[in-house]
């Protein structure tokens, strides 16, 4: 297709990190093809409504052979949620995870703002202090994904119990682990090695399910122990061990050398010789030297913490297996299978690579069985890059699963890899929350992930993946609501963002409104928040909750509603109308209370009010004094600061005939002035736009210019 | 933020959110259930949920009741009886009255009313009375009306009709004849059946400040002080209205011009109830003192509030608190509506029963 | 993936969805118009009522500062504004509140756009005639005044003959600031050239009138017949994006936000996306501005984005005319 890109650069993900030929998803909606019409429109985050309108068929057609409710349809609305992640983890799993790693994910922020505002001088003590509050943050999020494993809490152990029933882990679990012990915690990276050696006991379990692993070899063997009489002349108990033992999980090797029959009582004595290299070998397995800090209750092997040491141990070691490979008493060894097994077990112990080989199933195994055996020491990322690379040679694997992805693209140094694999085998939340451990350490994905790039309209890609995973939490009504603390860490586009999200939330419910609100407080989003009460106001005003609507709109300082609002109560003055709705009327007024500003509050159309009622009572030329009590509060009313100038023409021209009182004038000099300063004021007014005219006639303004002015030619006169 | 809740709060996620949660009212001591009212946005469905509280902690799903549309309220009659009454109100506007068994936790039967003349939004509140014979609700509409259990049906009247003039969003018996409801404003009104035509007090409240509709929650009424109600509203205003005294409103939380007390929360104060775990201290006690009132918030917060003394904080949590109860048997337990879909239980122990 | 929210009748041909997504208006052949709420699980329409006596071919939401509220194009040319209102909260009602009469000249499209707090609606007409109208009343949709009329043209002086326009698209810029200036753009599809390329226009506040400030279009192309128009939401990039469908593919015009020397935005073509076989129906941005979905004729909804790059792709494809079950 032209017009595709042929760039082939990471993309925006959410729905696939790389340029390639677009997933094509069907929409299953039911209505006969072909179709008039499709309708879109983005609604939150990822959620699109798609409308399939279906072409009119010809009337004689439609009637033919098709049900009736069929018939009526001619059309579907479906709601597509897009970049919704894997299926290993469950919707309600998933907005746990979500919500979980919020505190988590907040105070990390925070700290990295205080962090740096304090060692703004010194960049570097940042750097040797910050791994650490990763490192508790990574923590924090491992917990979410599943339950640590703990050591066994049973006193009396069953000793054919070999391989504990773990609660299995997911592979997004796995995949953070990963990242954490190569990108995070710095404290053990000497000893990376026996990480992996522990990672791989998770992992197994995970290859196990797709593919033939060690796992599930054991898993296997578990089951058929309980019921062997004679275990050491199964080929299948020779082939766990080794197996167990090849990747380290020397625990299981040991219970499984104890359950050879050799030990059995009556056995002992016949089987002297035999027992003795079973037993040789079991202490050589479980005092294997490990480079690592501790190791775990019930895990075998001795520690060193430093290379040293380790060194040191390790040859000597070695030196006690080679003895005994040596050893005369091998020949005295009846025990066809025994001898080769155990034999087998010294070799993998002394690294031969054919033997590790065979134990092995997946390349994964056979490549972390190469730390433990064959180079025990950390080495360089590109010396473990080619080394898995030969493993993969020498056992093949036809699945290759988003997590060896992740591997291959640690190993390969390269952090853009990396944050695509996360994103394609684990989506939009992985890679916001991995992108923290990949800095951790590495200043080069540091300054990778905050470039800003004018290709993504100048943000950096740590933002960019923020606000996409922001985007996929806006998609569903549960979780829009943590999308803010992500937004927030956007210093370019999130509060942005954050506004069009609140915007576009439904007015409908206060409950929801409130809680809106309280996210425009929290980030001080004042435009936001007012706008969103002026669409709840104008919402429950339009729907006859008249009490509600005045009471938001008022909150959102919306005068301009308010005014037209009070303009609709002014024009109800001196209306006949029936009790109830002057008791509604009543009501508003008391509602609109008399804090609005100019929105002519609750004392100005009281006055108002008392003012239409005298001027009701004037029709009569020659109530002089009704006249008098009127003026006098138009006056009150046109002095008052609670009055809207708005309001001044139409009051001044209610009492024109008032003005133009025939004998005595209504009003003195200084009550004309003050009259007439005001009309001065209004005429300049007019030219102001948001002066809105009454339905005055045209010449209003000249009649009560003119009014006044022979009213004040009369008070002169009077006065003089 | 606070990174983790209370050590003590024992939280129990559900598939779905959490709009209400109530203890029932216990007739035995072994067994003790929770009701919760829970709403699923994908599918748009709502039930009543009874869960059995096992020894472990852990929350056993009993019995389920699908209601038609999203719980805004739910109540027990205060009663223990067998059959327990329950009433939930829903945001299209119906009641439904729900018995259900206290010994086993079973929802047996349900009336409902729910016609266009009962009302035309959403029920925002209902409470019955210790029999739960008669409730009234109130709603967004402006209607407040009295529930009857009639002969197998419910029976309503309409006790007021504000005409859109005035909503209500709590409500609250305070005895056989009289109760008060909450709404925007601050503002509380208290009603007398024997009076009828509207209510016979009002409150507003000024404590409005920039951009707060200052909308009342939650009211709650101390059988031994009727003439008080203490209410939970926005910008976490908690405060107590004395008939006695209708134009001297006591805040226990929350700023106002002049009085500034020490709010617990800043955000919207979901619900509030009197505490009876919580021993008064002894300085002051008297008719006139108000007795100490939980609360809970939009920003995490569950705290007690005693007049004139600091709040005492029992809970920051995370996200918001959208609801409690605190068990009317053992009061030491609290249950609460978590916002991320969780159900929390809070056992306090007897120290925190007398207040510093 | 996906769940079917609303079941529409037949007859339907148009469909608007309210600002946040939640509501959807559709409009049906034989003049009726109904609502339909996703909140609802009910897939019965909310409200349905007869607006017109000839079919409703577009329907548009308001936005919702002057509350629930649409406009319906009818096919006779005629523009009906019809207001969901409740006395004295008894049920709400949609009540028409402002009716255009068809004349002469059709409405093709409207769309609306808050300036400072004044709604505005522009309506482009099938002679080639663009109308801006300004909402008198801030509660209310009941008065109009007509604040300006022009054609869609750069050059005002000259005289063209009457064009005979199919269809227009028109997208107000999504900005809400006190201080945002009121832009829109419009393109039409119409027999004479100079109609057809999408323009933004801009109010000049100093003299009150409307000027063209860019147009989006090469000078190859500035015929091409525009079948749709989206202006993206800008959440903080330098420039805005707009998106221009035509027979050749959409286009992704990058628009810069300050004028330059001569008055004129500048502007930059940086992706034309083919894959539609056929005519493109429709554009949508999401809310972040940086997903692009189309429709067209060939029953396929594309998603569009851009790469680290700046490269621009299709991304996925949903399709909607594949054998249903």
């Amino acid at each position: 297709m032209p017009g595709r890109a042929s760039d082939p650069g990471n993309s925006l993900v959410p729905f696939s990190p790389e340029v390639r030929d677009p997933v094509v998803y069907p929409i299953r909606h039911g209505i006969k093809t072909p179709l008039f019409r499709v309708f879109v429109s983005w609604s939150h985050g990822n959620l699109l409504n798609v409308a399939c309108l279906q072409a009119s068929p010809p009337e004689s057609n439609a009637a033919a052979g098709t049900a009736e409710s069929e018939v009526n349809i001619g059309g579907k609305v479906v709601e597509v949620r897009l970049g919704d992640g894997d299926g290993e983890i469950n919707e309600a799993q998933r907005r746990r995870i979500a919500y979980g790693s919020v505190p988590a994910f907040a105070m990390l922020q925070s700290r990295r703002n205080s962090l740096s505002m304090m060692s703004r001088m010194a960049s570097s003590s940042f750097r040797n202090e910050w791994w650490r509050h990763v490192l508790e943050y990574s923590n924090q999020i491992k917990d979410l994904l599943g339950t640590p494993r703990l050591p066994s809490s049973s006193v009396i152990e069953d000793p054919k119990m070999v391989l504990q029933q773990i609660e299995e882990p997911t592979s997004l679990k796995v995949a953070w682990e990963l990242m954490e012990i190569f990108y995070v915690d710095k404290q053990s990276s000497a000893w990376l090695p026996e990480r992996l050696v522990d990672w791989l006991a998770d992992y197994d379990c995970i290859l196990a399910k797709t593919e033939p692993a060690i796992y599930s070899k054991l898993v296997n063997l578990q089951k058929k122990i309980v019921n062997i009489q004679v275990i050491e002349d199964d080929p299948e108990y020779w082939d766990g061990i080794s197996s167990a033992l090849a990747v380290g999980w020397l625990d299981v090797v040991v219970k499984l050398l104890r359950l050879h029959g050799s030990y059995q009582l009556d056995q002992l004595g016949n089987r002297e010789t035999e027992n003795g290299l079973v037993e040789a070998v079991a202490v050589l397995v479980s005092t294997m030297p490990r480079m690592r800090a501790d190791v775990p209750t019930g895990k075998l092997g001795q520690c060193y913490k430093t290379k040293p040491d380790f060194v040191k141990a390790w040859e000597k070691w070695r030196g006690h297996i080679t003895k005994l490979e040596c050893s005369a008493f091998w020949v005295q060894c009846g025990h066809r299978q025994t001898r080769e097994g155990l034999r087998n077990l010294l070799q993998i112990m002394l690294g031969n690579i054919k033997n590790l080989t065979t134990s092995t199933c997946h390349w994964m195994e056979l490549y972390i069985s190469h730390f433990l055996f064959i180079r025990p020491f950390s080495m360089g990322l590109e010396g473990m890059y080619s080394l898995a690379q030969k493993c993969m040679q020498l056992k093949p694997s036809s699945n290759s699963s988003g997590l060896i992805g992740v591997f291959m693209g640690i190993l390969g140094g390269n952090t853009e890899v990396v944050l695509a694999e996360c994103s394609k085998a684990f989506g939009p939340w992985m890679v916001a929350h991995a992108m923290e451990l990949l800095m951790a350490t590495d200043d080069h994905a540091d300054i990778l992930l905050h470039e800003e790039r004018y290709n993504l309209g100048g943000i950096s890609m740590e933002e960019l993946y923020r606000l996409i995973y922001a985007q996929v939490l806006s998609s569903h009504p549960l979780t829009w609501q943590i999308a803010p603390t992500y937004l927030a860490s956007c210093s370019k586009q999130g509060l942005g963002l954050l506004e069009v999200l609140l915007y576009r939330q439904s007015a409908h419910n206060y409950r929801v409104t409130l809680k809106n609100l309280e996210i425009c407080r929290l980030y001080e989003l004042e435009n936001i928040s007012e706008c969103i009460m002026k669409i709840a106001g104008v919402y429950y005003w339009k729907h006859g909750r008249r009490g509600s609507g005045i009471h938001w709109l008022q909150q959102a300082h919306d005068e301009v509603r308010l005014n037209r609002i009070a303009q609709q109560l002014f024009d109800c003055i001196g209306k006949s109308i029936s009790d109830d709705s002057f008791k509604q009327w009543e009501g508003l007024v008391e509602l609109l209370g008399s804090e609005v500003g100019t929105a002519g509050g609750l004392e100005f159309l009281h006055k108002y009010r008392d003012f239409k009622r005298s001027l009701h009572l004037v029709h009569d030329k020659k109530a002089v004094d009704a006249a008098r009590q009127t003026v006098e509060s138009l006056v009150q009313l046109m002095r008052s600061p609670s009055t809207p100038r708005r309001f001044w023409l139409p009051l001044l021209h209610d009492s024109v005939h008032l003005l133009n009182w025939q004998g005595r004038p209504l009003l003195n000099v200084s009550e004309t002035t003050l009259l007439l300063s005001k009309l001065q004021e209004l005429s300049m007014a007019k030219l102001h736009p948001d002066f809105s005219d009454f339905d005055l006639p045209p010449q209003a303004l000249a009649t009560v210019r003119l009014a006044l002015a022979k009213n004040l030619r009369q008070a002169i006169l009077e006065e003089s | 933020m606070a990174i983790a809740g209370d050590a003590n709060l024992r939280c129990f996620p559900q598939p779905n959110p959490v709009d209400a949660v109530r203890w029932l009212p216990t007739v035995s001591s072994l067994r003790r259930f929770a009701a919760v009212a829970v709403h699923d946005p994908d599918s748009s469905s709502s039930a009543i949920e009874v869960h059995a509280l096992n020894p472990g902690p852990n929350l056993l799903l009993r019995s389920s009741h699908a209601i038609p549309s999203r719980i805004s309220a739910l109540r027990f009659s205060p009663t223990p009886q067998k059959p327990l009454l329950a009433a939930a109100a829903t945001s299209a506007g119906s009641l439904h009255l729900l018995s259900i068994d206290p010994l086993e936790g079973s929802i047996d039967s349900e009336l409902s009313v729910g016609d266009i003349g009962f009302s035309t939004g959403a029920v925002a509140d209902v409470d019955g009375q210790a029999e739960g014979r008669e409730w009234v609700s109130v709603g967004e509409d402006g209607r407040v009306n009295l529930v009857v259990v009639g002969d197998g049906r419910l029976e309503w009247r309409r006790v007021f009709d504000s005409k859109g003039l005035v909503e209500y969003s709590a409500v609250r018996w305070a005895s056989p004849a009289e109760f008060a409801t909450g709404g925007l404003g601050f503002g509380l009104q208290w009603w007398d059946q024997r009076k009828p035509g509207g209510a016979v007090a009002h409150f507003k409240g000024n404590w409005a400040r920039g951009n707060t509709v200052g909308m009342v929650h939650s009211i709650d009424i101390h059988p031994s002080r009727k003439h008080i109600c203490v209410a939970g509203a926005s910008s976490g205003t908690v405060f107590a209205w004395d008939l006695r005294w209708q134009h001297r409103p006591l805040l226990l939380s929350g700023v106002s011009t002049g009085d500034t007390v020490q709010p617990a929360s800043e955000s919207e104060v979901w619900e509030v109830r009197y505490d009876s775990h919580i021993q008064p201290s002894s300085v002051g006690t008297g008719p006139t003192r108000i007795l100490p009132v939980m609360m809970c918030s939009e920003d995490g917060i569950l705290a007690v509030l005693q007049q004139g003394e600091e709040p005492v904080e029992l809970l920051a949590e995370p996200c918001a608190i959208n609801g409690f109860d605190i068990d009317p048997q053992n009061p030491s337990d609290v249950i609460c509506a978590l916002e991320w879909e969780m159900i929390g239980i809070l056992p306090r122990s007897k120290e925190t029963s007398t207040a510093s | 993936m996906e769940r079917v929210v609303a079941t529409l009748e037949k007859g339907a041909q148009c469909c608007g969805w309210s600002h946040g997504g939640r509501r959807l208006a559709v409009g049906h052949a034989d003049g009726a118009v109904s609502v339909h709420d996703s909140s609802d699980p009910s897939t019965r329409a909310s409200a349905r009522w007869m607006a017109h006596t000839c079919g409703v071919i577009n329907v548009v939401w308001i936005p919702p500062e002057f509350g629930d509220a649409i406009a319906c194009v009818c096919a006779d040319g005629a523009l009906s504004l019809w207001d969901e209102i409740g006395q004295d909260a008894q049920a709400v009602t949609w009540k028409m509140c402002k009716f255009f009469e068809g004349t002469g000249s059709q409405v093709l499209d409207v769309q609306f756009g808050v300036s400072l707090t004044t709604l505005r609606m522009v309506a482009a007409y099938s002679d080639g005639h663009v109308k801006v109208y300004e909402s008198m009343d801030p509660l209310e949709l009941n008065k109009w005044q007509l604040q300006a009329e022009f054609q869609n043209v750069i050059d005002s002086v000259s005289r063209f003959g009457k064009p005979s326009c199919v269809s227009a698209s028109i997208a107000w810029s999504p900005c809400r600031g006190e201080n945002q200036q009121s832009s829109f753009v419009l393109g039409y599809n119409s027999d004479l050239s100079q109609f057809n390329s999408p323009k933004i226009w801009e109010f000049e506040e100093a003299h009150q009138r409307w000027v063209p400030v860019a147009e989006l279009a090469l000078p190859g192309d500035k015929g091409d017949r525009v079948h749709a128009v989206a202006w993206a939401l800008n959440i903080g990039r330098p420039y805005e994006v707009v998106a221009v469908a035509t027979c050749k593919g959409i286009a992704i015009w990058h628009v810069g936000l300050n004028p330059e020397s001569d008055g004129r935005l500048s502007t930059e073509k940086v992706a034309l996306l083919a894959g539609h076989d056929g005519e493109v129906w429709q554009l949508d941005w999401d809310m972040s501005g940086m997903t692009l979905a189309s429709t067209g004729a060939d029953g396929m909804v594309r998603l569009w984005q851009s790469n680290l790059n700046g490269v621009w792709h299709e991304q996925a494809a949903l399709e909607c005319n594949g054998v249903q079950h």
